[in-house]
């Protein structure tokens, strides 16, 4: 017993990285990626890099190319015909329309292509659909399907298959992970509640072509819908029956898609297996034969470096980017990860109301510090809630707060928390002691919280530290019961959030700005992309001046690619898998 | 099965009443005093405790000073056992740890030690109702799923805002708590055999007190097993306090422990380049557990009714 | 004995009722559920209150568990969250893996237990005897995901003598002896690794437990000339020795099949302790309490056969 318990125990340790990750550290083992988040936004931006300013920590950030791919290298150059890509376990989940992690996604991004896809700009160019008309009110979206789509099983993609797929996502009994009734077509609320048999908004108008039309229209409308992949009717429709999708779900593990790739063989927590699919539309993948071979972030390095996969995500730390390095046959991409680390404060609780405080409490916090401590030059502070890759980003009238003890210490005097006797700050009798939860065994909180503890003691501010299972915190948080807590958000490529808006889904600080819920409502309803820039430009200068919480750090991540692997077209926004049929093995 | 003759009975009588004459716990200190490797075992901990307890007093360092430049530094003049991934002194760290891996070590195997060798016995003495109570509690207790029950604790003394620092105190008790169960069935298992022979007939015949029967002369026939899942207990704590943390029951970051320190070198890489981060709680984990073996041992020999010639 | 026995599994009834009762009350006392745990940035407050609808989360706490338990008789454990399949379908897609690594310890580790611990403890305080204690405290002082850490630094990166971790070789795609020969290569260093944690502790309990039984054969020798009815004792001793060893292989029934959610991630192996563990960190409730309440079978089982066993290695003991 004592030996199981304790094993149990430890367990934890090994498990706080995957703790942390599911959701305090931008989800990466449960990252949803829904529709929503694949495709982005039609007009696209053509000048995001303008706006970069060259200091030498940008410089860790990029493409390092192999030195020499003979060297040291057989176990992976005597596979001539196949690579192998080292992922997390996918959970078996291969449909769309029921996937919940990144790497079921990386599985079915090979097998179902949607009628859009995404570019390494973040901008998205047209896949599987070869014209997209818009209405000039902009309500109603005409699709039309490549002639040449068919699927790994000789039949052709049809119009039908979208409606269908349509049909699946509005069924009372989808329990998937997107939101498909947010989409506004026209005759899904009905469907759903099953007084019609058809979704009166989509119309087939011939084998190739569908029309959708919405009753109301917003900057996410055509990511939404060009985001549906089709499923084939004839394959996965036959036991489907309005208000079951049950039998839908028997087909997760035996998926069959008009992708690049099919599947040949899933071992669960093992291995998945991948042939060409001779059918695709965008001729035949260049590698004949893929494998998604499971790894754990204990070994994933020593295998790329010992041949065993070609690919994989690796942690970032600065010891890892060395070793990676030093092999001299990987290229090691290091790129902006889709997402931000911050310090959560209660902003309904009476000592974070006053703005004062709140940037008194930023001010005071050597971030910098921290982030050096935890990510070296892998990491970077930032002021407002936005990669600095999106279009969306600004530095424009952004303060950066850089640490100032003085300037902290005089905001705090302003807003009348003066020091008492004990080197503590007081207000009306009130003591500034703050309650800081967070997960443990996160590189960010271990260097954060002595540099934290310090730093307010410096300040005249008293933190009383406790380490918690994220769900727990998040259950304090739901309950508003808390002070501060740390936590990391993921981002969607388009700019639309809840985390500001006034009794948001996803707002936890509890913040509330009128004119912040004005400016995102006016930014979700413009299709202009310019005019979209200004406004959120404006949103998050007002963010960056009200400090709702402190925001920490944009961080990175790592894909070690072996170099005899060549045609890859990478990006924060374009996951790798996305580039898999154009890569080619060189000789 | 022969009745014991009255020669037998005599002689067992006798034995008893050797016991009677002199204190059990006199004689088993005098035996443990003569017990070299166990005094050596006694007086490894207490050097052992006295260093972690005033050692860091004389350290130039704080536990709350980071210093990145100093980060990963092999040891040295200046850091005698080097310095981590934040540039803390291992040294310091190391101390600081031991105050509270050896508290929850020796405390948490404490109390489990109590609670399971009582249950144990008095379910193996009574049998019947009182064993099928303990023996089913015992079962619950084993089929609980552990991680969610602490998580659920982590949450609520958190909800009760106890102090952070002041909630290794509920983890000692928690760790005690979770461990008793299978020492229970240890010493249970015993007592089922030791009530069925000779000499208890003979507590028997003496009219003794169940109390007595149970802590006198059943127990002390236990103590080898007692002792041995105790040496195993004081190590699994230690590494279990560090998995409590993440729960928000053990001791919050950066205060650190011999387990919390291990486990921070959990990949190929530390584990190649930088042997002395988990080089020195590693050695003091297995100093203490062999230095409490050394100890209970040497116990055993000084409590062990049928050791009569050492 | 078969009255014992069947009065024992009558007991486990009840037992299994309180278990499920107050394992449901964790569950839902454990802060959070699916949806808090997956943090979706997509969802707005009406899905997730279709989805908790459509999970079953919405109703009340009482309800929801009689639906459990109610599933439960009939077999049906309800679907995994994070899966999307039966429960039942998890556990035995991933159990079966954890089972033969656990299966193969557990022989080794107690034969290799069962030598080393009678030879240790005859040769008491000789070198023999120092070394393998200073050994297992060596073990029992390091996290066992230190230990396998070691074992694929030598073996696997600098030796190259065996697979870094998984169960299989990546496309392969071996079958018959083939597939055999390569699971085995694959499996040798987990089993290697468990078996190392767990016979420490099993050798110091066979130490202890041939000690007292060398102990009572020295008392046996001494007293041997006029005193042959201590034999009967020496008899009694012996199994009073062979007890710990029974409660400890009740413990092992449980184990066999529960998985080892460290190693189990250290060497990559596809087995249930790291779908248990992600079941817990997801808040996948229907696979957390299913699997605990098959464990919790296997426990109350795995206990009453070494009670059933007590009374077989010494025949005295009765138990009503």
């Amino acid at each position: 017993m004592k030996k199981r318990l304790s094993l149990m125990l430890v367990t934890l340790m090994a498990f706080g990285s995957i703790l942390a990750a599911c959701g305090g550290e931008e989800a990466a083992s449960t990252d949803t990626t829904t529709p929503t988040e694949t495709a982005t936004d039609t007009t696209a931006p053509d000048e995001t890099a303008t706006e970069e300013t060259g200091t030498d920590s940008e410089s860790a950030i990029g493409l390092t190319e192999a030195e020499d791919i003979a060297t040291g290298n057989d176990t992976a150059l005597a596979r001539t015909d196949s690579a192998i890509i080292g992922t997390v376990a996918p959970q078996g989940i291969f449909n769309p329309l029921f996937h919940q992690t990144s790497y079921d996604f990386y599985v079915d991004y090979l097998i179902f292509p949607s009628l859009t896809k995404v570019k390494t700009d973040g901008t998205y160019e047209n896949d599987l659909a070869d014209d997209i008309k818009i209405s000039d009110d902009n309500k109603t979206y005409t699709f039309h399907i490549r002639d040449d789509a068919n699927y790994s099983d000789g039949t052709p993609v049809k119009a039908s298959d979208y409606l269908f797929t349509m049909k699946l996502y509005m069924d009372a009994s989808y329990d998937g992970q997107s939101d498909p009734l947010s989409w506004n077509v026209v005759g899904a609320d009905e469907y759903n509640k099953g007084t019609a048999t058809d979704i009166s908004g989509i119309k087939v108008i011939d084998d190739k072509t569908v029309e959708v039309t919405v009753s109301d229209y917003d900057a996410m409308t055509q990511v939404n819908l060009g985001g549906i992949a089709p499923l084939s009717e004839a394959y996965y429709g036959a036991n489907y029956k309005q208000g079951e999708i049950a039998s839908v779900k028997e087909f997760n593990t035996k998926p069959m898609g008009a992708g690049p790739y099919k599947l040949t063989k899933y071992a669960a927590g093992q291995e998945v297996d991948f042939e060409a699919n001779e059918n695709y539309y965008d001729g035949a993948p260049k590698i004949p034969k893929l494998i998604y071979k499971v790894t754990t972030d204990t070994t994933n390095l020593a295998m790329l470096q010992n041949g065993e996969s070609d690919l994989d995500n690796i942690t970032v730390t600065e010891d890892n980017v060395e070793e990676l390095k030093a092999a001299g046959f990987l290229d090691v991409n290091i790129l902006k990860n889709n997402g931000y680390g911050y310090v959560a404060m209660n902003n309904k609780n009476p000592m974070f109301a006053d703005v004062k405080v709140r940037q008194a409490l930023t001010y005071g916090l050597n971030r910098a510090e921290v982030v050096e401590a935890a990510y070296g030059p892998y990491a970077e502070v930032i002021n407002i809630p936005q990669s600095d890759v999106s279009w969306a980003y600004t530095s424009e009238n952004i303060d950066p707060y850089d640490y100032d003890i003085e300037k902290a210490k005089a905001l705090l005097d302003e807003a009348g928390w003066v020091e008492g006797s004990d080197g503590i700050r007081e207000k009306d009798g009130k003591k500034f002691e703050v309650n800081f939860s967070a997960t443990a065994d996160n590189p960010v909180v271990d260097a954060l919280i002595p540099i934290m503890t310090q730093n307010y003691e410096e300040l005249g501010v008293k933190l009383v530290v406790e380490t918690l299972d994220f769900n727990a915190i998040m259950e304090k948080k739901d309950r508003g019961d808390y002070d501060m807590f740390f936590a990391a958000w993921g981002l969607t490529p388009d700019p639309d959030s809840t985390v500001y808006i006034t009794d948001g889904a996803q707002n936890n600080s509890g913040y509330s700005n009128p004119k912040v819920d004005e400016l995102y409502k006016e930014g979700k309803k413009e299709l202009d992309l310019e005019k979209r820039k200004a406004i959120y430009a404006e949103a998050y200068q007002l963010i960056n001046a009200d400090a709702p919480e402190i925001l920490m750090y944009q961080r990175t991540n790592m894909l070690g690619i072996n170099g005899r692997l060549d045609g890859w077209d990478v990006s924060p926004y374009k996951d790798f898998p996305l580039s898999l049929h154009q890569v080619e093995i060189a000789q | 099965m022969e009745q014991p003759s009255l020669n037998r009975t005599e002689q067992l009588q006798e034995q008893l009443k050797i016991v009677k004459a002199e204190s059990p716990w006199r004689i088993a200190i005098r035996r443990f005093a003569k017990n070299r490797l166990a005094l050596i075992g006694l007086i490894i901990l207490f050097i052992m405790a006295i260093i972690c307890a005033f050692g860091p007093l004389f350290s130039p360092y704080e536990l709350n000073q980071t210093n990145i430049k100093d980060k990963n530094l092999a040891p040295n003049a200046q850091y005698w056992l080097g310095t981590d991934k934040l540039g803390r002194d291992v040294l310091l760290r190391v101390m600081l740890a031991g105050r509270i891996s050896l508290t929850v070590g020796l405390v948490a195997t404490a109390i489990s030690v109590v609670i399971g060798a009582t249950l144990g016995a008095v379910a193996g003495f009574y049998r019947r109702f009182a064993d099928t109570i303990i023996m089913r509690i015992a079962d619950i207790f084993l089929a609980l799923p552990t991680l969610p029950i602490l998580i659920t604790l982590g949450a609520i003394l958190s909800d009760l805002k106890i102090e952070p620092s002041k909630r290794i105190y509920f983890l000692m008790l928690i760790i005690g708590i979770l461990g008793w169960v299978g020492l229970a069935r240890l010493v249970r298992s015993q007592i089922l055999t030791l009530r069925e022979q000779e000499f208890m007939q003979a507590t028997e015949a003496l009219g003794l007190r169940d109390s007595r029967k149970i802590f006198r002369h059943l127990l002390p026939n236990t103590v080898p097993i007692i002792i041995v899942s105790a040496t195993l207990g004081v190590a699994g704590a230690i590494l279990t306090e560090s998995a409590l943390s993440f729960l928000g029951l053990g001791v919050v970051p950066p205060t650190p422990s011999w387990g919390n320190m291990i486990n921070a070198a959990n990949n190929l890489i530390d584990f190649r380049k930088r042997p002395w981060i988990w080089i020195p709680p590693g050695v003091c984990i297995l100093v203490t557990v062999t230095a409490i073996n050394l100890i209970g041992d040497g116990l055993r020999d000084a409590l062990d009714p049928k050791m009569k010639s050492r | 004995m078969s009255q014992y026995i069947i009065r024992r599994l009558l007991q486990m009834i009840p037992t299994l009722i309180g278990i499920s009762i107050i394992v449901f009350a964790i569950s839902q006392l454990v802060p959070g559920d699916y949806i808090t745990a997956t943090q979706n940035p997509n969802l707005t407050a009406e899905r997730i209150a279709q989805l908790r609808a459509l999970y079953g989360l919405d109703l009340p706490p009482v309800q929801q568990y009689f639906v459990w338990a109610k599933n439960m008789l009939v077999g049906d454990l309800g679907q995994s969250l994070q899966h999307q399949m039966p429960v039942t379908k998890v556990i035995n897609t991933y159990v079966w893996n954890s089972f033969i690594i656990a299966f193969f310890s557990f022989v080794f580790s107690w034969i290799i237990a069962a030598f080393v611990g009678v030879f240790s403890a005859q040769f008491q305080y000789s070198f023999f005897d120092k070394v393998v204690t200073l050994l297992v405290f060596l073990l029992m002082s390091l996290p066992s995901f230190f230990i396998g850490l070691l074992a694929i630094k030598y073996f696997a990166l600098d030796m190259k003598l065996l697979p870094t971790g998984g169960m299989t070789t990546a496309g392969l795609n071996a079958t018959g002896w083939a597939y055999i020969k390569d699971v085995g290569l694959h499996m040798f260093m987990p089993v290697v690794v468990m078996t190392t944690l767990s016979v420490g502790g099993l050798t110091r309990y066979f130490r202890t437990g041939m000690l007292e039984v060398i102990r009572q054969d020295y008392i046996r020798t001494a007293r041997a000339k006029g005193l042959k009815e201590r034999t009967v004792i020496f008899k009694h001793a012996f199994r009073n020795a062979l007890l710990p060893a029974i409660t400890l292989l009740g413990f092992e029934l449980p184990g066999l099949f529960g998985g080892a959610m460290i190693l189990e991630r250290v060497f990559n192996w596809p087995g249930i302790g790291q779908i248990y563990l992600a079941s817990l960190n997801l808040r996948d409730y229907p696979l957390m309490l299913g699997f605990t309440m098959f464990l919790a079978v296997l426990t109350l089982l795995g206990n009453l056969i070494s009670d059933v066993l007590y009374g077989v290695a010494d025949p005295r003991i009765r138990l009503k």
